[in-house]
Order: C-alpha cells, then structure tokens, then sequence
C-alpha cells in the first residue's frame, strides 16, 4: 500500500537514486531491456523466459501468501492446471478449429483458446479447493494445501477419465500459423519469448492493481491481524477465499506458459515439489515486497544456471538454495529485495546527507510507484513495497 | 460380493506386509506427531531423518562393524544428535517469533533440500540394499503365501516401541514434563521446567525415532536419496489422520495407511494411490486435531 | 433516552467454569457506561460475546443499529457481522495493523466501511470521499502529524489512539472500549480521557468502557455496572454504585486494584 500513497515505509529507503528516476524513465528502461533480452543467444533467451514463467508462479503464490498469510504448499495444483488446459485443447480441438477456422491460423486461434481454457478451468478447480482450504489457517492451510496438490497428482497420474496420459503427461506442439507468405512458428524461442513476455508483463501489472486496490489493501490488514480486521466488519474468510482464487488464477496463466515452454504438460507439475519452488523464490526474494518473488525467481534461475556451469557442482544445485533458504528465514527474512534497499540506503542514503532533500515524500511516492514491469533487472525490481 | 469369495483375496502375507509397512510409518509418524504436540513444529525434514537413519545404518554395517543390530542403534542416535543440532542451532531462533509456525515450516524444508543433496553427495543416486539380520532371513508359508520372518520383528519392534513411549510419557518424571510443557510452555517455564533443553530432548527423541524406522526398514526396501521425500508425505497423511501431537493416533493412522499400500491395489484400481489424500483432506476439514485424541494418548 | 445494546440472560460456559452467569442488561445512548470488576470477573469474556468473538450458550444479545433502527439480534452473527450492524470495539492488548501505516490502518477501516471491500480494480487512495473521511478521523483523533507513520514505531500511547481512531473509523452505533488506558503512562492518561470525553460530545456513538483506573472510572461514568463473578453485583449512578458495600468487598476480597 505504501507503494501508492505518499510516505509509508517507502520513504525510509527513499534516496539520491530516486531522483530523477521516474516511473517512466524505469517503465521505458525495463521496455528495452525486454526486447534486447529477444536479441541474446538462443538458449539466454529460453532461460529468460523460464525465470518470466517461474516469477509469475512466484507472485501470484505469493499474493496468498505475502499478503494474507496464508503458505499454499499445493499451488502446483494450478499451474499443472493451466498447463493440462492448453495441452488437452491442442491435442484433442486443434483439428477442429482447423476446420473452422482454417489451417493457416489455427495454431494462434488455438493456442489463446487453450489459454482462456486453461485460466478458466483452473478458477473452476481453485473456486471449491479455496472455499475448503481458507477454512484452516497456518500450517493447517499448508497441509490441507499439500493434500489437495498430492490429490490431483494422484488424479493425473492415474488418469480416470483418458485426459491426461499417465506419467507421461500430454505433449504440446504449438504448431506454426501461416498465413499466405507470412509463417510464424509460435513455439520458436523468440516468437514464444514475446508472447511470454507481453503476458506476463500484463499479468504482474494486474497483480499490481490488484494489490494496490481497496481489495489488496484489505488483504495486507488480513496479514497483520485477521481478527482485527473482522471487528472492523470484513469477512475475513470470504476474502482470503477471494485471493485464493486471483492467486490460483495467476498461477493459472503462468501454467499455460509453462507448457508451451516445456512442450510438455507433466504431472511433475502438481506435485508439491514443484509448489516448494514458488516458496524458495518467494522467502530468498522477500516475501513482503511486491516484487520479492521476481527478484527470487531471477536468483533461482540464474543461480541455478550459473552452478550448473561447473560439472562437480551441477547436481548439488538444491543444496545452496537449501542452505540459502534456511539463512533466509532465519537472519535476514526481508531477503533479496530487502537487502538491495538496505544496500541503496548504505549506498545512497546516509551518504548523500547535503542532499537530504531527496527523502521528501515526493520523490519516494514517485520512484515507488513505477508501475509494474518485468522486473528483470534488481534495480527496477526492488521498488515495492508490499507492507 | 460374499464374504466367502473376498477373503481368499486376501493372503496372510499382504496383512504382515501391511502391517511391516505401517510399522516403519508409525516410526517416523509418531517421532513427527511428539516433535509437533510439544514444540509445535511441523518438521518437514524428518522424512530426511528416516532416510539418514537407513544410510547411517547401511554406512555402519559395510565399513565398521557386520553387526545388523549394533549398526541400528549406532545410526538412530545418529541421527537423533543430527536432530538435536538442527533443534539446536536453527529451529530454536524461531520459537519467538510471531508468525513462527511457518518460519518453522519453511526452514525445515530448507533441511529437507540440505539433508537430500548431502545424501546424495556423500552415497550417490544409486539405491542399495540389505538383506535381514541372518537369524531371520527365512521365509514365512502361511494360508498358501510367504513373507520374510524379518517383517514380523519389524512389526513386533514397533508395537514394543509404541508401549515403551506411552510408559515414558505417562509413568516418568520427563515425561511429566513434556506433557506440561505440551499443554503450555509458559506456565511450565514458570515452574522452572528448563524449556530450551526439554525442547532439544524432544526433538532428539523424534529424530531417534524417524532414524530407528529408517535403519529397521533398511532390508524390505531400496535406500536411495529420494526416500525421505515418498516417506515423509505418507508420514503427513498418517498424523494428520492420526492427529498432530497424538500418539497412538499416530498407530492407527500408520497402520491404516500402510494396510491401504499393501491391500489397495487389489481392490480399487483406479484412484487408489488418491484415496490417503482424499482422506486426509477429509479429516483436516472434519476433525483438525484428528481421529484420535491428543499427546500421551 | 433509546436502548442501543441490550443481553437477555447471556451465559457463557467453560466447561464446568461459569465465566459469564445469565447476564441482563440494557445499555442507552444517552450515557457513557463503565463496566468494571475485579480480575477474572468475566468483562473480556462478555465483550467477546457481545461481539460474536465467541458464541454464548445461552441467552441473546440485540443491537439498534443506527437511528431509529429496530434492535435486532445479533447473537448467533460473525464478529464482522457485528460489526458491520454497528458495534465496534478497541482492545486492551492493542490489536492495530502493525506493519502499515497511521493513515493507512485509518483507511482499511473506511474501505471496509464504505463497502469497496471487493473492489479489484480502483485504486486504494483514489476514492475521494474515502480519503476526505480518512483525513477528518486523522484530524478528530489528533493523529495527523503521525499519519504516514508505520504503527510498529509508534509509542505505545499512539498506538491506543490509532486503535481508537480504527474503532471509530467504521461509524459504530455502540463503541466497545476495553481498559483505554492500559498500560498508560499518566500524562497519556489525560489525554485519553478528554478525547473519550471529546468524542462522546461529538459523535453519536454510544459508549461502553471497561476500565481498571478508578479515576477514569468516576471521571468519564454516567452509569457504572460492577461484575463480579460472571454476574452483575451492582448496576446505577457513579456515587451510588463505588459506595456500595459488596462493591468493595469484592473488590477487597479478592486482587485488588
């Protein structure tokens, strides 16, 4: 909420940085560092959207979690949702729609249909999974969270009703959409790069809006004390069901990236290992901020790139995020995000004190309210404030 | 379906296996379900001990001393000092915090990641196994079917434990205290019970456990890193069935589940590795604090 | 003179404890009524029922809800039911939203007031009306020159305002204050008192304090009701009431004040 009125704990990392750097100088300087990303060697370009697809699972987890308190342990469930969505569109209608839509551009027809498919079965699956698991709350809600995850594992893998295809999970061939002279192969790195890129861009500054409405701005007083937030007449129950739901549906989308990405919907995707990863990326980020689960979702997948450059160390890889987890939690739960603003404020802060004029509550309301981006890069990303 | 017809189904040696199966569970569940009722920390690394458990006792017997037995105890205790120093060292910053019960949580889990690459780096991805102690490698021929002899010490072994803990519980001096110290850790601090310590005991006495199941299951399964992560997700379904914080809960839930492995396949095709799930959705919904009733019972 | 809040025989057991014990009583809005007691005499247990924090196991609780309005009952409703029909508390161990700031934990109340609760798609601060309200409740409880303010810094004095300026911030019809001056050094103490007495002129709210400061007690009471033991063991005016004999020997009989 800070991040939109003027003052609040912004303020206090207000700096000489700031200065200057408006929400529209970053927006544009985070527009160009996205389209440079689609001009990088073939294989940075896949890694960059990997780490897009993985920071939206990150924050729309952590819409539930930052912001009301409540740590999913089965978001898996929703991404392997969005993923299973799109994949079973493509497999079973994609003939279909060729045939009223036509060959050339069926794939794209395809594709967005299986992404409104996707986004649309995952909030049928999170409206009645929300509605029994806000019911219980801390580690009761982590595991019932688990339970509902491990349940639909379980269900694809035994695949009852002939969707899923078992353990192998439903391969996803995007297909090219060719239209008289002009093809366009929708799966190739960098066509499928922008779309994951316009999407998610699109997607976190929804999340942004939603966090900064009178709704997010309920969820953070949910937070901080649900009793007293009941006695001030809110339904505490209905609303942290309400996020459950723009949280799943986040994932959702993420999901249906995911797969694309993948080319394949696996049931690995449900399973609670998976929703761990958007708990890593979140508490290394710092999962107070807006923006903590995109700074940690970065540092998970670059880390983890960076490590499997050296061959001895590629298979520890979970060892340092465990380690780096566990540090985390236990000295420093502000994380990455909150270590880069206290780095600006040793940095900038304290030195600049001719300048002290910087910290007027202007400045730091403009320079926190940036909008929202991608947040590739950790100078942009580290402006929320989500508390 | 009469009766006549179902029971020829059901050999004499899939209940043992079932019951081995819930054996090795109630070990890690009940060490799982004392750690929460008296420190209210759900540790999510203790499949990671069960795991630890087995290797150490793999490790003891192949390079120290051929000794089944002496390898068991050796590499419980093991692990109960690795549980006492991630009690002491990590989790205990935590008890003070607000919102601790998720810290708790996440940090854990931080072992479980710790705990499996360790693993792996110091034994590798490979499985390995063990045969029975010799004495009772045999197989058992009842009702037309067969099983090891080993599986019956097992079940035996666990049964033995669950009554030495319920007489440690309710007839010591410390188990007096941990009760106390279950149902509030203030009021036991005010009369001078050495919270911290008690804390570290428990948590010791929990990690042994899960360790005694692991190297007790050593020779009816394949030790290999990915165990303590299928092991501890069963260990969830069975205390949250049994109730956190309950001990004989934690029996009965073990060997529901382990039953339900052992005889599920053959009569529910379909959806039966989804059942202990559902199940567990179910009683979280239903009965949060579970089936059975609280610590000590 | 209208009855705003009224119990008919509340009872509330704890297992074989009897917390609260077949309580009657009619609250008016003409009056401030101090609710006092010694320690374990059930005040927090009947401020819990009264505001669906916990059901009772017999009896029933009516609440007017605004003017002229019917008195409705509210027994078996949510605490934000309750609150939502117009009663609304402040707490002794102060209960505001820590982590955001003076203004903002101000503003979560109106929004929840005004009913945008659900609202995805505005922005928090861009309700004009909303933000006017913040700003007049800022300014009723002193507390504008702290408004941007995080709460986790704010002394503990300042604190008991925001809860205060919180319980307000939603309109009550009967405003619940549980011990206002807890843990108060005795110049915050002053302070308190003339803002309930400031708001009570003001607004129209009616008031019900739970208190262990005698002095506040006889300073800001129209009415006093004494509990003791999960009962009520005297009910009327201030002089009346703090010269009765069992009212003292309750007191004196077990912890005294």
């Amino acid at each position: 909420m800070s991040a939109t009125d003027t003052g609040g704990r912004v303020s206090r990392f207000g700096s000489a940085v700031a200065e200057g750097w408006t929400r529209e100088r970053f927006g544009l300087l985070g527009a160009v560092a996205l389209v440079l990303v689609a001009f990088a060697p073939p294989f940075q370009v896949y890694l960059f959207t990997d780490f897009l697809v993985v920071a939206l699972f990150a924050l729309g987890f952590n819409l539930l979690y930052g912001y009301t308190g409540l740590l999913s342990f089965g978001h898996g469930l929703f991404y392997a949702g969005g993923a299973y969505g799109i994949a079973i569109v493509l497999r079973d209608l994609g003939p279909v729609i060729a045939d009223v839509v036509g060959a050339g551009i069926s794939p794209l027809v395809t594709f967005v249909l299986g992404g409104v498919v996707g986004l649309v079965l995952v909030v049928l699956v999170a409206v009645p999974v929300g509605w029994l698991s806000v019911r219980l709350e801390e580690i009761y809600f982590a595991l019932i969270t688990l339970a509902f995850g491990m349940l639909g594992y379980s269900l694809i893998i035994q695949d009852p009703a002939g969707l899923t295809n078992g353990t192998d999970g439903v391969i996803v061939l995007l297909g090219t959409v060719d239209l008289g002279g002009f093809s366009l192969r929708i799966g190739g790195r960098r066509i499928y790069y922008a779309i994951s890129a316009v999407t998610v861009v699109a997607a976190v500054y929804g999340v942004w809006r939603v966090v900064n409405s009178p709704f997010g701005t309920v969820c953070k007083a949910i937070r901080e004390s649900p009793d007293r937030a009941a006695a001030l007449g809110i339904d505490v129950g209905h609303h942290r069901w309400m996020t459950f739901i723009v949280s799943a549906a986040v994932v959702g989308i993420a999901g249906v990236l995911r797969a694309g990405l993948a080319s394949v919907a696996s049931p690995g995707l449900t399973h609670w290992s998976t929703s761990a990863i958007a708990v890593i990326a979140t508490v290394i980020g710092g999962a107070t901020y807006f923006y903590g689960p995109i700074v940690g979702a970065f540092i998970f997948l670059y880390i983890r790139w960076a490590i499997s450059r050296f061959p001895a160390l590629e298979a520890y890889w979970e060892l340092f995020f465990g380690a780096l987890l566990i540090a985390v939690v236990l000295f420093f739960k502000q994380g990455a995000v909150g270590g880069l603003l206290l780095l600006r404020d040793r940095l900038f802060g304290d030195g600049g004190g001719g300048g002290g004029g910087a910290l007027d509550d202007g400045q730091a309301s403009t320079a926190a309210d940036d909008g929202a981006e991608s947040g590739d890069d950790n100078v942009r990303a580290d402006r929320g404030d989500n508390s | 379906m009469s009766l006549t017809s179902l029971v020829p189904l059901i050999g004499i040696a899939d209940v043992v296996i079932g019951l081995s199966l819930g054996s090795r569970l109630f070990l890690i569940a009940v060490g799982l379900s004392l750690i929460f009722g008296v420190l209210g920390v759900l540790n999510f690394a203790h499949g990671g001990f069960y795991m630890l458990g087995a290797y150490f006792t793999l490790a003891v017997v192949s390079n120290v001393v051929d000794n089944f037995w002496i390898a068991v105890v050796v590499g419980a205790l093991a692990v109960g000092v690795v549980g006492a120093a991630i009690e002491f060292s990590a989790i205990r910053r935590l008890y003070d915090r607000v919102d601790s019960d998720l810290d708790q949580l996440i940090v854990t889990f931080g072992f479980v990641l710790v705990i499996h690459e360790t693993v792996r780096f110091v034994w590798g991805s490979g499985s390995y196994s063990i045969d029975p102690p010799d004495v009772f490698n045999f197989s058992v021929a009842l009702g037309g079917s067969t099983f090891n002899a080993y599986r019956l010490v097992v079940i035996g072994l666990a049964v033995g434990v669950l009554v030495a803990l319920w007489l440690f519980i309710t007839r010591t001096y410390f188990g007096s205290l941990v009760r106390g110290t279950s149902s509030d850790r203030e009021m036991a601090a005010m009369l001078g019970v050495d919270v911290p310590r008690l804390y570290t005991g428990v948590f010791f006495l929990g990690s042994v456990l899960a360790g005694l199941g692991g190297a007790l299951s050593a020779p009816l399964q394949s030790t290999s890193p990915a165990l303590g992560d299928q092991v501890i997700i069963d260990a969830f379904i069975v205390v949250v069935i049994g109730g956190l914080g309950s001990m004989s809960g934690a029996f009965v839930g073990a060997m529901l589940i382990g039953m339900m492995q052992s005889l599920g396949p053959q009569f529910i095709s379909a959806g039966s590795i989804a059942i202990p799930f559902l199940a567990m959705v179910i009683v979280l919904l239903i009965r949060p604090e579970g089936l059975f009733g609280g610590i000590g019972e | 003179m209208t009855t705003v809040l009224k119990t008919e025989d509340l009872r509330k057991q704890f297992g074989q404890l009897t917390a609260v014990d077949d309580v009657s009583i009619e609250i008016d809005d003409d009056k401030i009524t101090s609710i006092i007691g010694p320690n374990g005499a059930g005040k927090t247990t009947f401020y819990n029922l009264l505001t669906g924090v916990l059901e009772p196991t017999s009896g029933s609780i009516w609440l007017r809800s605004g003017e002229g309005g019917e008195l409705a009952d509210v027994t078996d409703a949510e605490p934000h039911e309750v609150a939502q029909a117009g009663l609304s508390r402040s707490y002794q161990i102060t209960n505001i939203f820590e982590g955001l700031t003076v203004r903002e934990n101000v503003r979560v109340a109106r929004i929840s007031h005004d009913g945008s609760r659900l609202d995805f798609r505005s922005r928090a601060t861009g309700d004009e009306s909303v933000e006017a309200d913040v700003e007049e409740l800022l300014e009723l409880t002193g507390l504008t020159d702290i408004a941007d303010t995080p709460c986790d810094t704010l002394s503990h004095g300042e604190k008991r305002t925001v809860e205060i300026a919180l319980a307000l911030a939603i309109e009550p019809n009967v405003f619940l204050m549980d011990e206002p001056t807890a843990g108060m050094n005795p110049t915050e103490v002053t302070e308190i008192v003339s803002l309930i007495r400031d708001l009570d002129e003001d607004l129209d709210a009616t008031f019900v304090v739970t208190e262990h400061n005698m002095d506040v007690v006889t300073d800001i009471s129209d009415r006093i009701v004494v509990l003791a033991e999960g009962s009520i063991l005297a009910d009327g005016a201030p002089e009346d009431v703090l010269t009765d004999e069992r009212v003292t020997e309750a007191y004196l009989g077990s912890d005294s004040v």
